[in-house]
């Protein structure tokens, strides 16, 4: 768990699963369906399209709503998840999941304007 | 052949009354009421005389309006009452009238004439007996008895008597000149402005000003003081009235579209007496610019625009340069060239204005302006009608049905970023500078995201007069008395108000800016009265505040404007309103100006 909160964390999603295999990403998105073991449940991103999560410990609550995953992508193109986090619907500003796709595909379209890697390191 | 009541118009006119009368319809005519219900005006026969003081009452209209009664066709008056005017004569109202012969069954039945009542009224219009000089006297009956005694004809060219003086004529409007002062018009109020005073070192004064109407063309009148007192009251918009002897001067065309070299003031020898029959004179006389031609006018120019209102939207509030609230509505207007424009209303006509139902809205004097391309607005000496009675409006309503509401437009008025509102105009604090923002001779609005980095506490707040509206400072008399100059009055308190000093900043430059009350409060998230008792009992708590307050971001308005003092030019720049951060208004309009910028 330690090793994954030093690296930097691109944001993607789901069209951007297969570029970070083997890779440590953050994934926001909607909660669809949670497996009876809970220990694993899909998520749905702002372009519709969804993506499974993997825990390593079963969901000891309920989840719902928008979460934001952070995990590495498995090569079946799944994310393990070492954390998430849910974000709150009852408070504050509700969050606008396709506005934040549109924002990960501007951060996406010029990464020379968006250097995460060089800020994380050293 | 029906045979007429003979002798029943006398009766009816005099007032003995007659029962079932067997009349002939000799002339109906219809009277614009205005405001009000259409009246149809009727001369009947009973084949000795021709009485033409015969009213329809308006529950009858619809007898007029489908052709049931119509010259030559012979009725039974079922009903009737009969009022007396001031002068004497008799108007006989029609409440139930049944036709027992159409028109085409005969022809005129005898040969009847006018009749008269013995008096001095002889068949020709003049009514009252004595000469009197040419429509000087306030008496109002004279309009009224005019109207009765004057003949069908469609158009009025001289309603007055020809007296000895000779100058009662009704002139048009457009003849009007400032070399000829014995005249009368005949014409429709079509915008009063409110009573406007003015206190300068030469004295006061009150004026209140009107834009006037008749087949001719139209003008502009003015009246000062006295006249105020005289003829406000009296002058209602919409109704029309005979006016003598203003005095003309050529117009400032600068506030008004008005159509015409002279403008006139009336004076104490000026006259404006009522007209009660005003279906001849038009309600308001415009010169329509179809919206895609707003683009080939100057700005500033003065206009008259008529189209669909397509939407509307909420109603704001903001803070003018002399520090009033006024209220403020933006609509959208459509025409049949296809083009969108945006229109302001300020004040009482922006709160009174339903845009329900799209309806058809004109706007006279409306001024244009190059606020985001092409925009217009409606000044105090605008005129706003809405779904008028006039041709232009229902071609308008006719096209927008069949084809206007499906199209989309374009629109002359930018609409700056995704849900950016027409009255934003996005800059950075560093554009502000660069662009020279407030340099030239109006000042310039601006919104910005900044972050306030300074706030200046020492000085913030200032004793100001209580009076509502008033916020003039006032001085401490030193023995417990307040005086406000403005006022003129002495106070034994004062409300705090606050005037707020600070440095806002972005990522690009920084910027010093005032505060008034409203943008004050707002940021510091107290009220100036608390503030100032807080200042004078408990300072930490006071700075607290300003702590607290620092910092934080929010979305200015702001107003730049280059002042002069001494010899001394500096930009002054005034929050007009401070808004909290709508995060995803902001990220919608980065995501769009960082994908147009990709484009190029």
């Amino acid at each position: 768990m330690a090793g994954i909160l030093d690296v930097p964390k691109p944001r993607i999603n789901c069209s951007m699963l297969s570029q970070f295999i083997n890779r440590a990403v953050c994934f926001i998105g909607r909660v669809e369906k949670v497996h009876p073991t809970g220990k694993m449940f899909t998520v749905m991103d702002g372009e519709g399209k969804t993506a499974t999560v993997e825990l390593n410990e079963p969901l000891e609550e309920e989840l719902s709503g928008i979460v934001e995953v952070i995990g590495m992508v498995s090569n079946k193109g799944e994310i393990m998840a070492s954390t998430y986090n849910l974000l709150r619907e009852d408070k504050g500003v509700p969050f606008d999941l396709e506005l934040y796709n549109e924002a990960l595909k501007v951060i996406h379209d010029f990464p020379q304007h968006y250097p995460f890697q060089v800020a994380a390191s050293g | 052949m029906a045979s007429l009541s003979t002798g029943a118009i006398e009766a009816l006119a005099n007032g003995s009354g007659w029962n079932e009368a067997v009349l002939q319809l000799v002339n109906i005519r219809k009277i614009d009421g205005g405001s009000g219900p259409s009246r149809f005006r009727v001369m009947m026969s009973d084949g000795r005389h021709t009485l033409s003081s015969f009213m329809l009452s308006t529950q009858l209209n619809y007898m007029a309006e489908e052709n049931l009664l119509v010259p030559n066709c012979v009725c039974v008056l079922k009903r009737q009452v009969t009022n007396m005017l001031k002068d004497g004569r008799r108007v006989v109202i029609i409440l139930e009238i049944d036709v027992i012969k159409p028109a085409d069954a005969s022809g005129k039945i005898g040969d009847p004439v006018p009749y008269s009542d013995g008096q001095s009224r002889g068949p020709q219009p003049a009514p009252v007996p004595e000469s009197r000089p040419p429509l000087q006297p306030q008496n109002r009956n004279e309009a009224v008895v005019r109207n009765l005694k004057r003949d069908f004809a469609k158009k009025i060219p001289s309603a007055l008597p020809d007296t000895p003086g000779g100058s009662s004529k009704i002139v048009p409007i457009a003849s009007l000149n400032p070399y000829q002062s014995k005249w009368t018009i005949r014409a429709r109020v079509t915008n009063k402005s409110s009573i406007r005073t003015w206190s300068n070192a030469r004295g006061e004064g009150k004026l209140f000003s009107m834009e006037i109407v008749d087949e001719s063309g139209e003008i502009r009148v003015t009246g000062f003081n006295q006249e105020v007192d005289k003829f406000f009251s009296l002058i209602e918009v919409g109704k029309v009235y005979y006016i003598s002897k203003g005095s003309l001067k050529i117009a400032n065309k600068q506030y008004t579209s008005v159509k015409n070299d002279y403008e006139m003031t009336l004076n104490g020898e000026s006259t404006v007496i009522p007209c009660e029959d005003s279906c001849d004179v038009p309600m308001v006389q415009c010169d329509f610019v179809p919206i895609g031609d707003l683009e080939n006018r100057e700005k500033d120019a003065i206009v008259d625009v008529i189209g669909v209102c397509k939407s509307v939207d909420e109603l704001t509030r903001l803070t003018t340069k002399s520090n009033r609230e006024v209220s403020k509505r933006t609509l959208s207007l459509m025409d049949m060239s296809g083009k969108l424009v945006t229109v302001t209303l300020w004040g009482e006509e922006a709160e009174k204005f339903d845009g329900s139902g799209q309806p058809i809205v004109a706007i006279k004097s409306a001024k244009l302006s190059d606020f985001g391309g092409r925009s217009l607005s409606a000044s105090f000496s605008s005129t706003m009608m809405i779904n008028p009675d006039i041709p232009e409006a229902y071609k308008l309503r006719g096209w927008f049905d069949k084809e206007g509401h499906a199209m989309e437009g374009q629109s002359l008025t930018e609409v700056r970023g995704a849900g950016g509102r027409l009255s934003e105009n996005w800059k950075s604090l560093a554009d502000v500078k660069s662009e020279h923002l407030g340099h030239g001779d109006k000042a310039d609005y601006y919104s910005c995201i900044a972050t306030i980095v300074f706030l200046r506490k020492e000085n913030c707040l200032y004793q100001a007069c209580p009076t509502q509206d008033c916020n003039k400072k006032v001085v401490d008399q030193q023995n417990g008395m307040f005086r406000c100059e403005k006022c003129d009055k002495e106070f034994p308190n004062f409300k705090y108000r606050l005037i707020l000093s600070a440095n806002i900043a972005d990522y690009a430059d920084n910027q010093w800016v005032t505060c008034f009350q409203d943008s004050a409060e707002a940021i510091l998230g107290q009220n100036a009265a608390y503030l100032g008792q807080l200042k004078d009992s408990n300072e930490s708590a006071f700075d607290e505040i300003f702590q607290q307050a620092n910092f934080n971001t929010f979305i200015f308005r702001n107003r730049v404007k280059l002042e002069t003092y001494n010899d001394e030019s500096r930009i002054k720049a005034t929050v007009m309103d401070v808004k909290p951060v709508d995060h995803r208004e902001y990220s919608k309009r980065l995501i769009m100006n960082i994908r147009s910028m990709g484009a190029k």
